[in-house]
């Protein structure tokens, strides 16, 4: 394509060969410099002689084809490239915190939410003089490390973080050094403004607001934030609230309760939650130690904060005779009115089954739970059998890992070898390990009328819960497993749970704990459950100290009766009047009414030891 | 004739420019506002947020426990504080003191019948 026409013949003739040729060898000689011999000139430059300019066409169209191979291979290697280069906004908007939604409790209490801050950044490839900014920079945020951000600003990237979420007087300093190439991008900053109430639930989100734990992973894995990972960014306006089952205040006031028994029994640890029977909702659960969300732990490295309700597997003790003795009435082996053989202790192999507070007599079915016998318990199992006995916990979900919204959950630890020994001690509580998440569960099916409904941790309504839950007990064996309650807390156990002005039942648990391969007597783990109000529960309250001290004025006891049994009566009668539950002057008349059509239960609220 | 025609015409093409021209401005003028007032409502918002936040923190249950049991002198809800209203003493008659200076003074207290009035009924 050089060799252009460089005819200047201004005739149509010019084309001919020898005349051109003549012409060509001094062409700026021979240029027609009148109008009409420009114009020629002119014309002949732009005319195509198709009959003589086949190659070079051919050679356009070679280089045009090249081109476009060119540009397509260019596109598919744009296309293959995973490390595009990206426009500062998108940089920024891919590194920066997305937007989450609120976290409300039940009445609509923040308990998280977003808040705007500005987070500094630089361009590495923009700034000019890297020491001097290393130096600035360092001078007005103390706290960065000036090596790392000399590293930072070192590399190839063009985008790369200085400071997240400073404060509006360290923007302003920043902004006053005016540095070309360092930034300030709005950022999402994710407040807990409860602090550690409620930690456990809420859960907590890393520095670009990924949830990590509770409800805020929860809602991550119902795919809020994949839009964000997919380099969308959210419109915060977009994002509902979303409303957990919890109560603030009540959640506070069972961690006040809780942390005052923790001190007061020199416990290592404590837990209690607080469900609605009747629709499966957790109202309050806390777990000490606890953490501060805003700046949240490594659960890895300080694994005493963790959630013992959710996550802790425990032998549940006495309160797993509710299960037993509600296991052998559904049966129908045995009635309120039965009795059982407690003279004696049991043998079996080469192991003994005594009672802690053995009477040393024959017990009827209420004294088996007021009395907490193991003797009366194990015999009850015995009857149902090591079949029946697994059927109905596995029906009761004890078997199974519970999965709940949270995602922390723990797999029971269930015997392997299951006999009749197993199902002996697994009967008043001790040989088999679960969640007390899982305990408060299966109690709540036996009080609430009968129906196992996993527990939730947000808002739902009683005829939600009734589709997904099913029938495991009898309406008459919830019925009596209240009565028993009711009965041990006016003349059993639980009375120091008994608040004048509530219908309390309750049931205490203590368990020893192992200690190298054996049962120690000194270090316990008790657990309180109780059902309010007894007749028609609504809530079931469930605390629980791991190694609580006894205390002299309690005559040196740290039976569960004395501290968990001791905080959870202070709940009710600080919780109830929260929930809008007041105290009543007079109790039911006729509580029970299948029980009393069959002639028991009328005993309930006698108050008097045996 | 057809001079005043084109006059006219051109006058009426300067015109039209001119009001196009304005209403042009006005319209990116009128978006400039939308956008300035889009930014302020996104900064109220997140002023709004902010503002709810600290609420959420200054009235967190424990500091108003803390501040309560400093400031307060408040006691749990127990059960004697509460009665029925069938319980409540009965309330002591009424003593119509002005009946009965009037009736000292020679005046009868009752109304005459026929006659109503805002005196109270004695019981």
């Amino acid at each position: 394509m050089t060799e252009e026409p460089m005819t200047a013949d201004p005739t149509p003739a010019a084309g001919k060969k020898g005349v051109r040729l003549s012409r060509v060898e001094l062409p700026w000689k021979n240029i027609d410099l009148s109008w009409k011999g420009l114009r020629g000139v002119a014309s002949d430059l732009i005319r195509t002689r198709l009959d003589k300019s086949g190659g070079r066409i051919r050679l356009l169209m070679l280089g045009l084809f090249a081109a476009y191979i060119g540009i397509g291979a260019k596109l598919v290697l744009l296309g293959l490239s995973h490390d595009q280069p990206l426009t500062l906004k998108v940089a920024a908007d891919q590194a920066a915190s997305g937007a989450r939604p609120d976290l409300l409790d039940r009445n609509g209490e923040i308990l998280a939410t977003d808040v705007k801050t500005m987070s500094v950044f630089a361009e590495p490839r923009r700034i000019i003089d890297k020491d001097e900014a290393v130096e600035l920079i360092t001078a007005v945020l103390p706290d960065i490390d000036a090596k790392d951000l000399r590293a930072r600003l070192g590399s190839r990237k063009g985008f790369v973080w200085v400071k997240r979420q400073v404060t509006e007087k360290e923007q302003r300093e920043i902004f006053h050094l005016g540095l070309p190439g360092v930034g300030f991008f709005p950022e999402n900053k994710r407040v807990y403004p409860n602090g550690p109430v409620g930690a456990h639930v809420v859960g907590f989100v890393d520095k670009d607001n990924i949830g990590i734990a509770g409800m805020e992973k929860y809602l991550d894995n119902q795919s809020l934030t994949d839009p964000h990972v997919a380099g969308f960014s959210i419109d915060p306006d977009s994002l509902k609230p979303v409303r957990l089952s919890l109560d603030l205040r009540v959640t506070h006031a069972l961690r006040d309760e809780l942390a005052a028994g923790l001190t007061r029994f020199r416990a290592k640890a404590g837990a209690g939650a607080i469900i609605d029977v009747n629709t499966g909702e957790i109202i309050a659960l806390e777990s000490l130690p606890d953490f501060d969300p805003n700046d949240p732990p490594d659960m890895t490295k300080d694994p005493t904060r963790i959630n013992r309700i959710n996550v802790g597997v425990y032998e549940m003790g006495s309160t797993f005779k509710a299960l037993s003795i509600a296991m052998a009435l559904d049966s129908g082996k045995v009635n309120l009115g039965s009795h059982v053989d407690a003279r004696d202790s049991m043998r079996y192999g080469r192991f003994t089954i005594h009672d802690f507070h053995a009477t040393h007599r024959v017990l009827s079915v209420p004294e088996v739970f007021t009395h907490s016998s193991n003797i009366g318990t194990a015999r009850m199992a015995l009857m149902v059998g090591v079949e029946g006995h697994q059927a109905f916990l596995r029906k009761m979900g004890q078997l199974d890992r519970l999965r709940t919204e949270l995602p922390e959950s723990a797999e029971p630890l269930v015997p392997k070898h299951w006999g009749e020994l197993n199902t002996m001690t697994i009967a008043f509580g001790q040989g088999l390990n679960v969640a007390p998440i899982q305990a408060l569960m299966a109690v709540a099916a036996l009080v609430n009328g009968g129906n196992l409904m996993a527990p939730t941790f947000l808002t739902r309504t009683e005829e939600q819960a009734q589709a997904v839950s099913h029938r495991v007990v009898s309406a008459q064996t919830s019925e009596s497993m209240r009565y028993l309650m009711r009965a041990n807390a006016t003349h059993g156990s639980a009375g120091f749970a008994n608040i004048p002005g509530y219908y309390v039942g309750g049931k205490t648990g203590t368990a020893d704990k192992i200690v190298h391969g054996h049962y120690s007597q000194d270090r316990v783990f008790t657990t309180f459950m109780a059902a309010v109000p007894a007749d028609k529960p609504k809530y079931l309250y469930m605390v629980l100290y791991d190694e609580p001290q006894g205390l002299p004025e309690d005559g040196g006891y740290h039976t569960a009766a004395h501290n968990a049994g001791r905080v959870t009566g202070k709940l009710i009668e600080r919780v109830e009047p929260l929930i809008g539950v007041a105290p009543v002057q007079e109790f039911p008349t006729q509580p029970f009414p299948l029980l009393a059509r069959l002639g028991f239960g009328l005993d309930a609220d006698r108050v008097s030891k045996e | 004739m057809w001079r005043l025609l084109h006059v006219l015409a051109i006058g009426a093409l300067v015109a039209t420019a001119v009001y196009v021209y304005s209403v042009k401005y006005q319209t990116i003028y009128a978006s400039e506002q939308i956008v300035k007032t889009r930014h302020l409502i996104a900064k109220e918002r997140d002023a709004i947020n902010i503002l709810r936040a600290e609420y959420a923190f200054l009235t967190r249950p424990d500091r108003l426990q803390a501040l309560a049991d400093k400031q307060l002198d408040m006691q749990p809800l127990s059960l004697h504080q509460i009665v029925k209203a069938s319980e409540l003493p009965e309330p002591a008659a009424k003593i119509d003191s002005i009946g009965a200076k009037l009736e000292a003074m020679g005046l009868s207290a009752t109304p005459s019948p026929g006659v109503t009035g805002a005196t109270p009924s004695t019981r």
